[in-house]
């Protein structure tokens, strides 16, 4: 956290190589959140670029009210949300239902013990199927099991970068955990 | 406590987000019902979904296309970067032409100039006719 702030204020002194040490430490975060919540890899990757952009531009007014990442993931879930309002006016339909070979790969890979995949193109028909998963929850709830699920930020964090109480951090996750316990039926054949 | 207060903690003790006392409670709950139980395994397994989701890599250069992007962003035009320095000189000479445009414009409305009255008056013909018959009078006495 000193790390960042130290990189922040060396920025906001002009260093341009402190900006980049940034974006480099952030990159994947800031893109991996942003894919988990539009569900769309060219799309994340241009919000990514334009909450660095944001970052850039704005460094100036950030106050040490809150650590820099949780500054940096408050523009992100802005940026997503802001890019899903505008998702309303058009129509982009993102896949949602599993087909039966989805839906028993998952099935296999939650049996085994290790839930070890080796093969590259099975890894990636894997993150679809989850991905397809999360795009089926609205946006709420993709935000939360986001933050919680992929970025494995705290309840403290979660509820700063969201704007909530803490009981609401987890009564929602909650909520969105069995939003998608009920998208994922197939895999609780005894109910 | 009722089962669906304990199903949120359940939520809450997976996150390693509970107290110890929520916890102690929790799993004395456990061993006693085992819709719960199953419910923490279902949960679990949805953990284990996210744990097998791997990290995807922005597309390439993306330092380098966000360095072009916000160089292509933050441009000014040159016009602009000399603004700053006489921003200043600017807006007090705007206020002041502004304060002077409104004064005369008020003075104009309320309190028309005389010369404008008598240039009105001279373009009235029939003022004007009446004007010279009250001084050929004036010099002469009624006329006829």
């Amino acid at each position: 956290m000193e790390e960042d702030f130290k990189l922040l204020t060396k920025f906001k002194q002009g260093d341009q190589e402190a900006f980049a040490s940034l974006v480099k430490k952030y990159k994947m975060a800031v893109f991996n959140t942003i894919y988990s919540i539009i569900g769309d890899t060219q799309e994340a990757d241009d919000i990514a670029q334009e909450v660095f952009l944001k970052v850039y531009t704005k460094a100036g007014s950030f106050k040490r009210k809150s650590s820099f990442s949780t500054w940096l993931y408050k523009i992100t879930v802005n940026k997503c949300i802001d890019e899903l309002r505008k998702r309303k006016n058009k129509i982009i339909s993102l896949e949602t239902e599993f087909d039966e070979d989805e839906k028993l790969k998952l099935k296999d890979v939650l049996a085994s013990k290790e839930g070890d995949i080796t093969e590259e193109w099975e890894k990636e028909e894997l993150e679809d199927t989850i991905q397809k998963a999360i795009n089926s929850l609205p946006e709420k709830d993709r935000i939360i099991l986001t933050l919680k699920e992929i970025e494995n930020l705290s309840y403290k964090e979660i509820s700063q970068i969201m704007k909530i109480s803490l009981d609401k951090v987890k009564v929602w996750l909650f909520r969105a955990r069995q939003k998608l316990k009920e998208k994922l039926l197939f895999l609780y054949p005894e109910g | 406590m009722s089962c669906m207060k304990f199903r949120i903690l359940l939520s809450s003790y997976l996150d390693q987000e509970i107290t110890k006392d929520e916890e102690k409670k929790l799993l004395q709950h456990l061993q006693t019902c085992p819709d719960c139980a199953r419910e923490l395994e279902h949960l679990e397994k949805i953990k284990r979904i996210f744990l097998l989701k791997e990290r995807k890599e922005p597309r390439e250069f993306f330092e380098t296309r966000l360095f072009e992007h916000i160089k292509n962003r933050t441009k000014q035009p040159v016009w602009r970067s000399y603004f700053p320095v006489f921003r200043r000189t600017v807006v007090v000479i705007l206020v002041l032409f502004l304060v002077i445009v409104g004064w005369v414009n008020y003075r104009k409305l309320f309190y028309p100039r005389t010369t404008e009255i008598i240039s009105d008056l001279l373009l009235d013909e029939e003022i004007n006719e009446n004007f010279e018959q009250e001084l050929l009078e004036a010099y002469y006495g009624p006329l006829g």
